[in-house]
């Protein structure tokens, strides 16, 4: 294969940056789009502005609002969303076809061969990121390079309104000096466990051999392997359809508690219906995934008669899953919420079966 | 403990029960069989907690005693094993040792003393029931029965018992039959909710006779007892929906359809629908009915025309093929009535024909059509 030219567009603080462009009070304030408080809400997005206080997506509103008593709440419009998603990929369009959306604000393009000729792919990231200033009154960063993993990293080198490149000859080098923690795929959990074991950069990683890696880390030791020596094929593929929504988390300390497990359910739930709503999209099929303490797996799940997307039943069902797996005696350190079978909501078929009760 | 017993004879008994066995358990004990020896007579117990099932058979054995037997091996290993007489040598430490003509197999049991206890069955009251009506009530509601955990109320079959008749009643909200037989007798009016796997175990236990069987049943549990075989199973706990007034009492358009023609043709068409509503239209004028699905995201049409009798308004009503295809099926008769009135409004299925001592009603709900 020759050299690709990946170049990996991340929007800056997109649903925020949406608001505070469209509501000029809003600009230059802590802001946190997503669900309230009271509701159990998550943010979504936080406006940079209020990430100084340490507010970061997915975070429970309650403790965003206790971070940075300030915030702004704004409650997301997904609708509005889309179509400035749609309008960046349209930027996109201008020089290539092969785009790969990962969600609304982010997105892989390979830009190897474009519509316009142009050389340099570095000249191809500034020139979408005028337009989407100029166009969209938006920023946003990019990562160039030759592959995914590394432009994905790239791009959130420096943010807001970043352009990195990172050069074929620097990519080895670039990787065995990044942090673990920096790894895509690796949370904090795995990085705790790399540091335990001495292990805190692509170049410790990359000490080890792959029988090694996938003995510490399962099926993701063979990506870790690759991913070290630059290795990383993936294409670019623009019609990936979402076949499921899920989030997961692992804990810092293993939970036992039935209520403290229903909140995480609830705080996961919000996560994955957020993501629905954003994309338009309900499921049928509700999973659960829980990791015991002693790492055992266990998935366990539920389909509805009818699509759903809302948080409380996405929740309600994951929670019955939960207490149907036995709840005796154990400790659980992982917990997943998915929602698959996914239909898209635009379609006329959404809830026609008339009920009895 | 040691016993001897014929492989397959304990393969057929093993199998009747080990439905009940859920393949990813928490607690590992669960995916065992209760071995108990008493008397020469070999009891095994089967449960996920919710459900317990039980057979006896006759081994040969000096000495009495427990153990619990992983149930996949075991089960894994007699499919392979040709009919012998099997030794089974159970340590004090639960190993387990199995002899056969062909070499030894050695497992690691678990201690008996940790299998759950089976619930006591107090303060029962009980009816009889011939063994194949209660396995034709199984078959004739249990595919009503709802999946939807949220609603338990509506997972397992409703038993309604009278005097001189039982009401089986299952439904999922979009649907419901209710299935009486006449000739048994209950010492009291009563009613309870039985859940959906007990009943579809027992399906497959219960043999297709004239065989009474005892059912026993108290505030939070059901035993139905034949022959060496029992299972118990825990009852829901939850009110049954008053299904009484959902069922029109006066729907005035009747359709006479032929079963099978009318089963035949949802099939065919409804291959064209839209899979996740499977909705086909149907529409009704004078002694036509039109059976029309589309699914537009792929450009699939298909359209029939059937013969039938139709008295009543011209009318268009929109169901979902795969109930009425399932509803069809627990019809017994040449023919079906169905009665409709409105597109909006519940429709009524019953078979044109029914045995004295049997009374089949069902209930559909339409979807709506998108005009």
């Amino acid at each position: 294969m020759t050299q690709r030219k990946i170049i990996h567009i991340d929007m800056d603080a997109f649903y925020a940056s949406v608001e505070q462009r469209d509501n000029p009070l809003l600009k230059g304030k802590a802001i946190a789009v997503g669900g309230l408080p009271e509701q159990r809400g998550v943010v979504a997005t936080a406006s940079y502005e209020a990430r100084k206080f340490g507010v970061r997506s997915a975070m429970a509103m309650k403790r965003a609002v206790q971070l940075c008593p300030g915030l702004v709440i704004v409650t997301p419009r997904f609708a509005v969303y889309k179509e400035v998603s749609r309008q960046v990929r349209s930027i996109f369009e201008r020089y290539t076809d092969l785009i790969e959306p990962l969600s609304l604000d982010e997105a892989y393009l390979d830009v190897t061969e474009n519509k316009q000729q142009i050389v340099s792919a570095i000249a191809i990231a500034q020139q979408i990121k005028s337009a989407v200033r100029d166009e969209l009154q938006l920023t946003a960063s990019a990562g160039v390079s030759i592959n995914k993993f590394v432009a994905k990293i790239a791009s959130g080198m420096n943010k807001p309104d970043g352009l990195t490149f990172i050069a074929p000859d620097k990519v080895t080098a670039f990787i065995e000096n990044l942090p673990v923690e920096d790894f895509h795929g690796v949370g904090k959990v795995t990085a705790d466990k790399m540091n335990a074991l001495h292990l805190f950069t692509g170049a410790d990683l990359k000490k080890l051999d792959e029988a090694e890696l996938t003995k510490l880390f399962g099926k993701h030791g063979h990506f870790f392997y690759k991913i070290v020596r630059g290795i990383d094929d993936r294409p670019v593929e623009p019609n990936r359809e979402i076949k499921s929504v899920s989030a997961e988390d692992t804990f810092i300390t293993d939970l036992s508690n039935i209520m403290e497990l229903k909140e995480q359910i609830e705080r996961i739930s919000a996560i994955v219906s957020s993501r629905l709503e954003q994309n338009k999209y309900k499921g049928r099929t509700i999973t659960l995934k829980i990791r015991y303490s002693n790492f055992r797996l266990l998935t366990r799940s539920y389909s509805h008669p009818v699509s759903i997307s809302d948080r409380e039943t996405i929740a309600a069902t994951a929670f019955q899953l939960l207490v149907k797996s036995g709840l005796d005696n154990v400790k659980i350190r992982l917990l997943g919420v998915g929602v698959s079978n996914i239909t898209e909501l635009d379609g006329a078929a959404g809830n026609a079966q008339l009920s009895l009760f | 403990m040691k016993f001897i017993v014929s492989s397959s004879s304990l393969l057929k008994h093993l199998q009747q029960i080990s439905g009940v066995i859920n393949s990813n358990t928490v607690l590992p004990i669960l995916e065992d069989f209760l071995f108990e020896i008493e008397d020469k007579k070999l009891t095994i117990v089967a449960t996920d907690l919710e459900t317990v099932m039980r057979v006896q058979m006759e081994v040969e054995s000096k000495a009495n005693g427990k153990v619990c037997i992983p149930a996949k091996i075991l089960i894994d290993s007699l499919k392979n094993i040709p009919d012998q007489p099997l030794t089974f040598s159970i340590d004090k430490n639960f190993a387990i040792e199995i002899t056969s003509d062909n070499g030894k197999y050695k497992v690691m049991g678990e201690n008996p003393d940790n299998f759950p206890k089976e619930p006591v069955a107090d303060d029962t009251n009980s009816f009889t029931i011939s063994s194949s009506s209660l396995l034709t009530a199984i078959n004739k509601t249990l595919f009503a029965v709802s999946n939807d955990d949220l609603r338990p109320a509506m997972t397992g079959v409703y038993f309604e018992l009278h005097k001189d008749f039982i009401q089986f009643v299952a439904t999922d909200a979009h649907r419901l039959v209710r299935y009486k037989k006449t000739n048994v007798k209950c010492p009291k009016e009563d009613n309870f909710i039985a859940p959906k796997k007990p009943l579809n175990l027992l399906k497959n236990a219960l043999p297709d006779s004239d065989d009474e069987l005892t059912v026993n049943y108290n505030a939070s549990h059901l035993f139905v007892t034949h022959g060496s075989t029992q299972l118990i199973c825990r009852l829901i706990d939850a009110r049954f929906p008053d299904y009484k007034v959902v069922i029109p009492t006066d729907n005035p358009y009747k359709l006479l359809v032929q079963k099978s023609d009318f089963q035949s043709a949802l099939r065919r068409v409804s291959v064209f629908s839209n899979k996740s509503t499977n909705q086909v239209a149907l529409s009704i004028s004078g002694s036509e009915l039109q059976l029309a699905a589309q699914d537009v995201d792929f450009s699939f049409e298909g359209n029939e025309r059937m013969s039938c009798q139709y008295d009543g308004e011209d009318l268009q009503i929109a169901f979902n093929a795969k109930f009425l295809i399932e509803m069809l099926n627990a019809a017994n008769s040449d023919e079906v009535k169905i009665e409709l009135s409105t597109s909006t409004k519940a429709g009524i299925i019953k078979p044109t024909e029914q045995a004295e001592e049997e009374e089949l009603l069902m209930l559909v709900m339409p979807l709506m059509l998108n005009s």
